[in-house]
């Protein structure tokens, strides 16, 4: 590497390059669950990028009991359930539903159709997302800042890394402006 | 390779903590502050009486919104009646499986009035986002309806 000291002055540029390679690596795994939690949560409106939620259906015998912990104890027991659910509700007159845990079986009384609802939280994305939209606030903020100010030197110093044709000056100059394309397009056509 | 594994176990009791954190009561936003708990059958009776007032009920989680976490349903302590609890986008979050859980909530009710086609397209999103058994029927929305909600501040789910 040329040293680009002037004599008595300070090695910026390797100083540079050195906090670009050490912070590139210290950022690289947030750097991963970030991008991809990004995708993720960008496409919230097709898909649930948290939770994976299934339907089923089925159907039991109508239940004609009225008084509420007989609707509750009969649902149970028609759909095999070990265990009484931690909590019920009834939304209307028509209908119960039986809450456990991952599970909640909506229970139509006088059909007897019902409609099993399962919630599994996606594994690994599910962590990613809490992080990237700092759901566990408190000191992940901090953490998140101290990212964020990670990523400010990486784009800082990364303009420097090279010197002459291939550098800021020459070849790194228009990819430089490229990357300023969608901040421009967002200015004057999107704002 | 030390590295590697010792990297590994760290990752694997940061997630087993949070798992253990998962299983207590969990706040949500601003801390609770008011002391006394309004039952949710007496905001619904009379929703007026309370519009713009700051209210802390109680009750089970029915509903949870699936995309966002940014509203959930807390079942009243009358059959039949829930109010939905709405904070805002990404201040707070609820988990999807805060469902069935007890919620002891705050915030300010806000009472409005719909238009019958605003009341049909609120409950055609509901009946959407829920997935209900039921086949969605908008003839039942003949005139213009009170909606109440509570306008989400802070929340401790257990």
């Amino acid at each position: 590497m040329p040293d680009d000291r002037k004599p008595g002055g300070v090695p910026w540029r390797r100083w540079s390059i050195a906090l670009h390679r050490d912070i590139g690596y210290a950022a690289a795994a947030l750097t991963i669950a970030y991008a991809i939690s990004g995708i993720a949560v960008n496409h919230i409106a097709d898909w649930n990028p948290n939770y994976r939620v299934t339907k089923t259906f089925t159907a039991i015998a109508p239940i004609t009991a009225t008084e509420p912990s007989a609707v509750v104890a009969a649902a149970q027991e028609a759909l095999h359930l070990a265990e009484p659910p931690r909590s019920s509700f009834r939304p209307d007159p028509g209908t119960v539903q039986l809450f456990y845990k991952g599970t909640t079986y909506h229970v139509d009384l006088p059909t007897g159709k019902v409609m099993v609802e399962a919630t599994q939280r996606r594994p690994v994305l599910f962590e990613m997302n809490q992080l990237h939209l700092n759901h566990a606030k408190r000191a992940w903020t901090w953490i998140a800042d101290a990212y964020a100010l990670a990523l400010l030197l990486l784009a800082v110093t990364g303009l420097f890394v090279l010197k002459g044709r291939l550098g800021i000056t020459g070849r790194g100059a228009w990819f430089t402006v490229a990357g300023l394309l969608p901040v421009a397009y967002w200015l004057v056509f999107l704002r | 390779m030390t590295l590697i594994r010792s990297s590994a176990l760290a990752l694997a009791l940061v997630v087993l903590s949070a798992s253990a954190a998962q299983s207590q009561a969990k706040d949500y936003g601003k801390p609770l502050t008011l002391k006394a708990k309004t039952p949710i059958s007496a905001i619904l009776q009379n929703p007026h009486a309370w519009h713009g007032k700051k209210v802390q009920v109680e009750g089970t989680i029915v509903e949870v919104c699936e995309e966002r976490g940014c509203w959930i349903k807390i079942a009243s302590d009358k059959p039949f009646e829930s109010i939905r609890f709405k904070v805002e986008d990404g201040v707070i979050t609820f988990p999807l499986d805060a469902k069935g859980k007890q919620a002891l909530a705050e915030g300010v009710v806000q009472v409005s009035t719909l238009t019958k086609e605003q009341a049909i397209a609120q409950a055609r999103e509901m009946h959407k986002e829920r997935g209900t058994l039921a086949k969605f029927d908008s003839t039942k929305y003949t005139k213009s309806i009170t909606d109440v909600q509570i306008m989400g501040e802070g929340a401790r789910v257990k």
